[in-house]
Formats: C-alpha cells, structure tokens, sequence
C-alpha cells in the first residue's frame, strides 16, 4: 500500500487496517521531516520544533552507506541462520559466535602474514596486539588471505560443531536442539575468551579515503565489505537458482519429506547448508571488523539480536529475506541517528521488527518463496 | 453371483519372485504403534492394483511400508526378487519404485520445471527427453514451466506431482489417493490420466477413496480392514459382490 492513496480506499483502510494506517502516517511524518530537515528549515507549532532542523545531504548519504554496510555484513551472516532454520529446523544461537570465531580465525592470520618479516614476534601477532592497523590497500594480500581463512575456517569450526554436538542427536526435537546451541555458544565464546582474552583490539582503518560526487566518502575496508558481499550474495543466488545442488537446498528447505521420497540426498544438503551458512557467517563477521576497525570476543553475540531481527523481518526460511532483512535493519539502525540519540537506535531497528510482524506476521519474504 | 475369494490359509500365495512387487506377513507401523499386522499383496508387471477400506484401515500405510517410511515390523516386502523391507526410500527410489504422496507432494517455492528435474535428481544429468515425455503427458505443465508450483490449482498440482514421480520411468507407482481434493468435475479426468499412465507399461499400487471409481478401473482390488487383508480378487467382482458392496462401498 502506497503513502497516497485516495479517498475512498482510505477510509477502507482505516477501517480495515488501522495499524498499516497508523504506520503509514509515522513514516510520513518521518519523510516530511526529512525532508523539511534537508532544506534546513525548521517548523514550530506552540512553542515546540515539531519539524525540520537541520541535517546535511552529505551526512544524511553517508549515514546511508554506514546502514547499507552494516545490513550487508549482517544479511551475509542472516543467511546461515536463516537456512539451518528452514532446513535443520532450528533456531541456532552459537551463529553469532561463529560469526566470532570467524572473524578471529581471519584476523590472525591476516595479522601474521602482514607482520611476518616486520620483526614482531608471532605471539604478539597471534594475540591481535602488535598495535598494527590493516587496510585493504595498503596490506592487500594478508587482508585477502585473512578473508578466505575466515570462510574455510569457520565452515571446519561449524562441521566440527555440527559432528560432536548436533549430528549424534538429529533425531531429538529442535527445543533440545535449540538448548544445545546456547550451550556451544557460552562453549565458544569463552574459549575464543581464554585465548584472546576480552579485551577489545583495533586491528583495521581505512587506508585510503574514496570521495564519490563529492559529497560521499568511503574508506578502502569499506569498499571492500561492499564489494565481497554483493558478491557473495550473487553468487548464492546463483548457486540456489542454477545448480542442482542449490535447487536441492530450496526444495529440502520447502518440503523436507518430499526431499527424502524423491531421492534427494538429504544429509549431503544438510551438510551444504552448515558450510555455507558457516563460510558466510564466518566472511561476514570478518569483513565487520574490516568495516569498523575493532574485534573482540563478544562481538558476534551481540550482532545475533541484529541477525535474528534481519532473519525475522525478512520471513525466517528465506534466504533472500535475509538479505533483504539484514540491509533493511541496518539502513533503520544508521538512520535511526536522525531523530534518535546513538544509544537508542538498536531500539529503533526491533520497533521495526515489531511493526513489520505486526502487519506481516510471516516476514517481508515468508509464504511467497522459502528460499 | 460370482466367488469371493476370501483369504485364508489355503490360499496359496504366488511365489513373490514371479511378482513385480510381493508382500508377504507385513507387520508394520509408525515407532511403537502398529498399524499393519499379516499383510500380503501382490502387484504384477504392469498391473494395476487397488487398496480400498474404511478410514484408517493402514491403506496409506501399506503404501509408505513399501517405500521404506514405516516403522519395519515383521514379515517381507519383494520387490524385483530383491528383499527391500529394511531399506531407506533414498535407497528404494534406485530400484524403480516412485511414490506420490497424498499431500505436500509438490516443492511449492520451485518451479514446475524444477519439480521435473528434482524427481531425476538421482540421475547425473537433467533426463530432457523423461521432461517432454511429462509434457506430452501433461502438456498443461509446459504452459506453466516456469512457474512456481504453489501457484497451480489442485488438479495441475497433482499432475506435477505424478509427473515427477515418472521422471525416472519408474515400473511400480505408488498412488496415493490421487483424486482427493479435486473438483469433481476431474475426478474423471485423473483417473483416464493413471489409465494412460498404466497402458503405457507402468505397474500402479493406488489408494483411493472413491473406491467404486478405482474398482471399476482397475485389475485386481484388496480390501484392508483394521490393518488386515479382507478380500482380494478382481476389480469388477469386488465391485459386483453383495457383501463388499454393503459394507464398503455404500450399497
């Protein structure tokens, strides 16, 4: 349903959808707003500013490009969540610190390989503090390097989770599996704690700064999250849509019984969807870190909430909701800024979550297409 | 009035490796339940055989012990002179047996091209000449390729589904209850449709409960009672004998 519609399909709308009516209102209030801030007016009503102020073009876009890649990351990571869901049928909650141990994995030998032959002792490049600062342009290959450790590393840290935890107990329901998953998280966590301990080190900044039309500006770390994760995303498009592998991922994620009686080979797809899910969650925690500079053992915990609500607000079972989740919920995360003070913004990113199930219980993508 | 061939112990049973698929003291069920106890039945080559009974009777459950969905109980299920009681349906597909499920038998969010080629995943390569053969056969479905098949009606869908299940040119198909959900106006058309399937060389196990329809169409029928054999003997004598007539097909 559109902002504008005319008069008589308003009044059935009210009448039919009070709560699509009242959220409709709010983001035009919002617009207008936005707009009235741009041009740098602003409207009082009794005293009160009840529009406008002033925000700039330049930063209302780089705001835009901070959500975008933050929903990016976060899509990234959303899609293995979001496939074990619909094919293992369970909510996993040691994804997030997947998405840790991934990042750390990556990390450290990225480190290593741009610190070997500068002297520092291997300890202290294990440990993340040799006070080194990567980017993507000036340290290409140990950033590249540290990028597909990421990927391969956590998807071995998946399959090994996924044969000593939740393979020998497939058969018990998804509340047991669910319980279970909370238990490897603590388990990671604190083993990725009692290694690297849980203090926060600063391992990326952007080594180059790229001005677009102007008015925009990015650094090299984020061109390339942007770059790896589109990339990414299409090339799980067309492993979903073009290969048979793929094809079988979709239809054991849409009726798991036919999947079995038609020869299927379900356990090899459920053993593809650990390893992508992994890979992603793995890449996508390490191309945050990129982003934002930081690693710490927690990281990916904390990010779990800002996946779920990605998952969830795409329709849980999809793989495109989630990217389309994880873009939407970071684009509200940034943008939350404008009206916002910076500690209430995540609150912003589950009002949404809220609303979007209020209205569409089953997700922007759920009941139109599983995958 | 013609004989009713009752079972009993004098029956003698044909010897299962003269029959395209022989059960023989089936005790089956789902974990500890069982549904099934000493059932037999046989489907010849290219014969076309029908389970009917009242509700709850195991009809599907005869079907789903045949493709390895049941809890294995006792007793043997001969397939092809291959004992496949024990095995798993991602083994019993290799063997030339495809099944069609009541319900849930099409892959909803892929399209009715990728239902075909799902039902030849077994194979290395996508058979084109098994999905002509579907489109001949269905040539709605080539309308609709491209489309997801949650959005066909009932009566394409469960064309789809039949489609799939002859993407591997199967010698056993297993039906079950086709006709259910269809407008009753293709009721008929559905079962022309398994008549064209049967003519063509495929042997067909079907449950159904328009069971005067299926009895009339078919070659031999069983009657399942609580799990148990009732009767068998022809499709036309069933449909013909006072006592089936009465207590399970309405009079």
């Amino acid at each position: 349903m559109g902002l504008v519609a005319n008069a008589g399909d308003s009044r059935a709308a009210v009448v039919d959808r009070p709560g699509a009516v009242a959220v409709a209102a709010v983001l035009g209030y919002l617009v207008l707003d936005l707009v009235v801030k741009l041009s740098g007016i602003s409207v009082f009503f009794l005293g009160m500013q009840v529009l406008g102020g002033s925000l700039e073009l330049g930063s209302l876009l780089s705001m835009v490009i901070d959500g975008l890649l933050v929903g990016l990351a976060v899509g990234l990571a959303g899609i293995g969540l979001s496939m074990t869901y619909s094919i293992l049928d369970f909510a996993n909650f040691a994804h997030g610190d997947t998405v840790t141990a991934g990042a750390f994995l990556g990390w450290v030998a990225a480190y290593i390989a741009a610190g070997l032959g500068t002297g520092a002792p291997i300890a202290e490049l294990f440990m993340l503090n040799s006070g080194r600062q990567l980017s993507t342009v000036s340290t290409f290959v140990p950033v590249l390097l540290g990028l597909v450790v990421a990927g391969v590393g956590s998807v071995g840290v998946t399959l090994l989770v996924d044969r000593l935890t939740y393979r020998p107990m497939r058969a018990a329901g998804n509340i047991s599996l669910l319980i279970a998953s909370i238990g490897v998280a603590l388990a990671m966590r604190y083993l990725i704690a009692f290694v690297f301990g849980t203090q926060t080190s600063g391992v990326a900044s952007g080594g180059l700064r790229i001005t677009f039309f102007g008015t925009v500006s990015m650094t090299d770390n984020e061109v390339t999250l942007l770059v790896v994760s589109l990339l990414l995303m299409l090339a799980v498009h067309l492993l979903l849509q073009r290969t048979k592998l793929g094809k079988a991922m979709r239809a054991m994620a849409d009726n798991e019984d036919l999947a079995r009686v038609t020869g299927i080979p379900t356990e090899r797809v459920i053993r593809l969807t650990w390893i992508l899910g992994g890979g992603l969650a793995g890449v996508g925690g390490y191309l945050l870190v990129l982003e934002s500079g930081t690693i710490s053992f927690n990281f990916g915990w904390i990010l779990l909430l800002l996946i779920f609500a990605a998952v969830i607000v795409g329709g849980i079972g999809s793989i495109y909701g989630a990217m389309a989740g994880g873009v939407l919920i970071g684009l509200v995360d940034s943008l939350a800024l404008i009206w916002l003070p910076s500690g209430l913004t995540r609150a912003a990113a589950f009002l949404v979550l809220i609303v979007v199930l209020l209205l569409r219980p089953s997700g922007i993508f759920g009941g139109v297409t599983t995958a | 009035m013609s004989q009713r061939a009752t079972v009993s112990a004098e029956v003698t049973l044909p010897d299962p490796s003269e029959r395209l698929l022989a059960i023989r003291n089936l005790d089956a069920g789902y974990g500890d339940l069982q549904v099934l106890s000493d059932v037999h039945m046989d489907v010849a080559d290219e014969e076309y055989v029908v389970i009917v009974g009242p509700n709850g009777a195991g009809k599907s459950t005869v079907m789903k012990s045949v493709f390895g969905l049941t809890t294995y109980m006792g007793g043997e299920v001969v397939f092809d002179g291959t004992d496949i009681s024990e095995r798993n349906p991602d083994e019993i597909i290799y063997e030339g047996i495809s099944y069609v499920p009541q319900t849930g038998n099409v892959f909803g969010s892929l399209s009715v091209r990728e239902n075909l080629e799902m039902g030849a995943y077994i194979l290395d390569e996508v058979p084109e000449d098994r999905i002509e053969d579907v489109y001949e056969r269905f040539p709605i479905l080539r309308e609709r390729s491209e489309q997801d098949a949650g959005t066909l009606s009932g009566g394409q869908q469960q064309m789809l589904a039949m489609g799939r299940a002859l993407m591997l040119d199967p010698d056993l198909l297993l039906l079950d209850e086709p006709s259910a959900g269809l407008a009753p106006d293709l009721v008929e058309d559905m079962f022309d449709r398994i008549d064209r399937i049967n003519d063509d060389g495929t042997a067909i196990l079907m449950v159904e409960q328009n069971a005067k329809e299926a009895l009339r169409r078919c070659d031999r029928g069983y009657v399942l009672v609580q799990g148990q054999n009732r009767y068998e003997d022809d499709g036309s004598v069933l449909l013909n004998d006072e006592q089936v007539r009465q207590d399970f097909l309405g009079g």
